[in-house]
């Protein structure tokens, strides 16, 4: 059994080889030691320097994600959870399978694992958009200069139609993280771990948007302007297929403004995206086309909105609101009183919220009125996009260490009670 | 005139102005007549098309996206009246597109693929080669487009000879006797493009086989051919060089209009029967273009009844190349199919790597 190796160099493999690999890698680092947020940092900068990068947005997004400070940052969240009783060290090998086209994803996951001090095993998809091949370039390039045990802390690969593979390696790591749709995650769940080994997984998910009306309608132009291109930059950038890409954008105001506001808003969206050339393929608009009809027969549509690049189907009532879903710039609408008459129609699916108009004790509120029954994540409009640590429910520094349990010394066994003179 | 003197007009005898008077009111009726009745199609038509103020010229017809019917069957009648349920053939993975028919648009199919063949094949039967496997119509549980198609076309034949085998390999001997006894005079030949090149031809090539009498009718489109670098021009050149064949016509069709067919001229080019039309649209703002510009191609049709099917905006990309000015006699809009629109890769967390484990 054969895989096209990736990093540390480009070549094939045998699986035995990489059987090899692996279990011969076994020095590593602490958790945030210097060296590895170093590399990281190292890394950064080579995203930025690299002119091929450069071309990509969400290339620089991620490399400024990893700049030192933020590394920094991440540094002291990290040592602020620690605890007096529990050590946090390394879970050990990773496997991650990222999504084969959300391109920067694997980087992110990796990069949260190598932090925490452990060795990685990444599978990359055979289509790989150019992005990711720039990402393996400059990792590539980045390990053959670093140390001995941050070269050995990743390998990257790539293979088939070979459920054989996947066993082999589910069978040597502590920990695999799945990216990918529900029916990837279920049938990689189905290749057996080692017994200690667990499973972190990111299954579809379904996101939206909302926006108070009032305080939007106080915006100026200009800050209409800022507001359309963030939610552009939420929705657009994958297709509107990014987990965290809002599909319903909800109003919250009376029934007068939440109409008034839509209509400045999608016109400022189009004019957001006419500025910026932006345009889809055609199947893309037929795609959009046929889901609309699809909605219209099926679910209390009201209205139809379509203009070049954004199609917006009213809904009378989020009541059945589907989770299916066609991307690219196709967006339900749907107004409610006041936040809260959300929680009855959110569901475990939902993933981010957007806001806009909202204070954080509100938000706060809101999310404690839900007690885990939907919504994993709530920021700006402007940062569906903008990866965390914290991501669909789980804190990932947390996913990727053990904690060794010692506790301090209570009751009356102290050294010297044995002693025979007592 | 009505739908009927329409299909008992010569095919191809109507100026486009006057053509499209009679059909915008026809479809226009037709719009009415599905809202009534289809409460879907009211629905799409109240929503999708809330501006649609009545049809003043073919173009205001409302059209439905052909992809809607794989996921919903709208219908018009009810359902004891439905006595088929048509199914394209789709390609794997594909969902089907499912049509049902009653009697009365089944009836009208008939009829209009007979006025439109027996423009070309004159009114007496043909005996008839079919270039397909005997077991396809065997098999009653598959009844698709290919089928249907199939069976259609055989109405206007007689003497049915299957070329293929049931291993779709080509029954030389058989062909030789058909042609030995009924090649002195007209017969017809029946295939799907692909296979009429690959099963027929390709094998046919060294049989020095005169079938210079035969008139050829394929469909089914280039897609295959296309991957082949085999063109339009280059499927009839070798089939009059290998076989002596030259009179050779493609049609274009769907099973979301079946019996709706437009039939190449003598020209290479395709044309719409009297009782259709075709719109070419932009893909992207949807607005009718001009001549000679190349979009995705919407037909309008009085064929469908028991399902809001007369207005469809294909995934097909065509041009029309001319307008009542043809050079083989036929009025009315000339145009050419090239090919599905480009699939789109998209973007996205949700598809991957089933493929690691299955």
């Amino acid at each position: 059994m054969e895989v096209e190796l990736l990093v540390p160099q480009v070549r094939r493999a045998s699986l035995e080889e990489v059987v090899a690999l692996l279990s011969g890698q076994t020095e590593s680092l602490p958790p945030f030691s210097d060296r590895s947020l170093d590399f990281c940092a190292g890394l950064s900068q080579a995203i930025f320097g690299d002119h091929e990068a450069s071309r990509f947005p969400e290339l620089l997004a991620l490399a400024f994600w990893m700049r030192k400070a933020e590394l920094i940052t991440l540094r002291s969240q990290f040592q602020a959870t620690a605890q007096t009783e529990a050590i946090s060290v390394p879970c050990g090998l990773i496997f991650h399978i990222p999504p084969s086209n959300v391109d920067t994803i694997f980087v992110y996951s990796w990069l949260l694992a190598i932090l925490t001090g452990n060795r990685n095993l990444i599978r990359m998809s055979a289509r790989r958009a150019p992005q990711a091949e720039i990402l393996l370039r400059l990792l590539r390039e980045s390990l053959g200069r670093a140390e001995k045990v941050l070269q050995n802390s990743t390998i990257i690969l790539s293979y088939g139609h070979d459920a054989e593979i996947t066993r082999v390696l589910s069978m040597m790591c502590d920990v695999r993280v799945i990216w990918g749709g529900d029916h990837t995650v279920s049938l990689i769940r189905s290749v057996p771990l080692a017994v200690h080994a667990r499973e972190v997984t990111f299954p579809d998910r379904s996101s939206l948007a909302v926006i108070r009306a009032e305080p939007y309608l106080t915006l100026n132009p200009k800050a209409r302007e800022k507001l359309a291109e963030q939610f552009f930059n939420d929705a657009y950038w994958f297709d509107q297929m990014a987990c965290s890409s809002p599909r319903l954008l909800v109003w919250c105001g009376t029934p007068a403004d939440a109409q008034r506001a839509a209509d400045i808003f999608w016109a400022a969206l189009d004019n957001c995206i006419n500025k910026k050339q932006f345009a889809a393929a055609p199947a893309i608009h037929m795609r959009k086309l046929v889901f609309s009809c699809e909605s219209i027969v099926d679910l209390p549509v009201s209205n139809y909105r379509r203009s070049r690049e954004v199609t917006v189907l009213t809904l009378d009532s989020l009541k059945s609101y589907p989770r299916e879903h066609s991307g690219g710039g196709l967006f339900f609408s749907a107004r409610v009183d006041h936040l809260s008459d959300l929680a009855p129609v959110l569901a475990r699916k939902d993933q981010t919220l957007t806001y806009f108009g909202f204070d954080l004790n509100e938000l706060r509120e809101f999310a404690l009125s839900l007690n885990g029954k939907a919504v994993d994540r709530m920021v700006p409009i402007g940062q569906a996009l903008q990866f965390s640590r914290f991501w669909d429910g789980k804190d990932l520094l947390r996913e990727f260490c053990r904690l060794v349990h010692i506790p301090s010394p209570s009751g009356n066994l102290e050294p010297g009670s044995y002693s025979p003179e007592a | 005139m009505t739908f009927d003197e329409l299909l008992q007009a010569p095919q191809y005898s109507l100026p486009q102005r006057e053509k499209e008077v009679l059909l915008a009111e026809e479809l226009g009726a037709l719009t009415e007549y599905h809202s009534r009745r289809c409460d879907g199609y009211a629905r799409l038509l109240r929503v999708l098309h809330a501006g649609y103020n009545g049809v003043k010229s073919l173009s205001d017809v409302p059209y439905l996206p052909v992809g809607l019917f794989k996921s919903h069957m709208l219908q018009s009648v009810p359902e004891s009246e439905v006595f088929k349920v048509l199914q394209s053939s789709g390609t794997t993975g594909q969902q089907p597109s499912r049509i049902p028919l009653d009697r009365e648009t089944a009836r009208r199919q008939t009829i209009a693929l007979s006025r439109i063949m027996m423009h070309i094949l004159g009114p007496r039967r043909l005996p008839m080669l079919l270039v397909e496997s005997p077991s396809l119509i065997q098999d009653r549980r598959q009844f698709n487009a290919r089928v249907a198609g199939l069976l259609g076309m055989m109405n206007f034949g007689r003497n049915h000879f299957y070329a293929l085998d049931g291993n779709m390999q080509l029954d030389i001997a058989g062909v030789r006797s058909f042609v030995d006894r009924f090649g002195h005079e007209p017969f017809l030949i029946f295939g799907f493009t692909f296979v009429v090149w690959q099963n027929f031809l390709l094998r046919l090539a060294e049989q020095k086989l005169d079938l210079s009498n035969g008139i050829l009718i394929h469909t089914g489109g280039w897609k295959k051919l296309q991957e082949q670098a085999v063109s339009a021009e280059e499927f009839r050149r070798r089939f009059q060089r290998e076989t002596g064949i030259s009179k050779i016509y493609n049609f274009y069709g769907m099973v979301e209009q079946v019996g709706s067919v437009y039939l190449e001229g003598e020209d290479g080019y395709l044309y719409p029967p009297n009782f259709a039309d075709v719109i070419v649209r932009d893909p992207v703002t949807l607005e009718e273009l001009p001549l000679g510009q190349v979009g995705i191609l919407q037909v309008l049709s009085l064929l469908p009844l028991s399902y809001p099917g007369h207005s469809l905006l294909t995934e097909d990309l065509g041009i029309i190349h001319a307008i009542d000015s043809s050079s083989c006699g036929r009025y009315g809009k000339a145009f050419s199919v090239l090919g599905r629109l480009p699939q789109a890769e998209m973007r996205g967390c949700s598809d991957v790597i089933a493929s690691m484990v299955a």
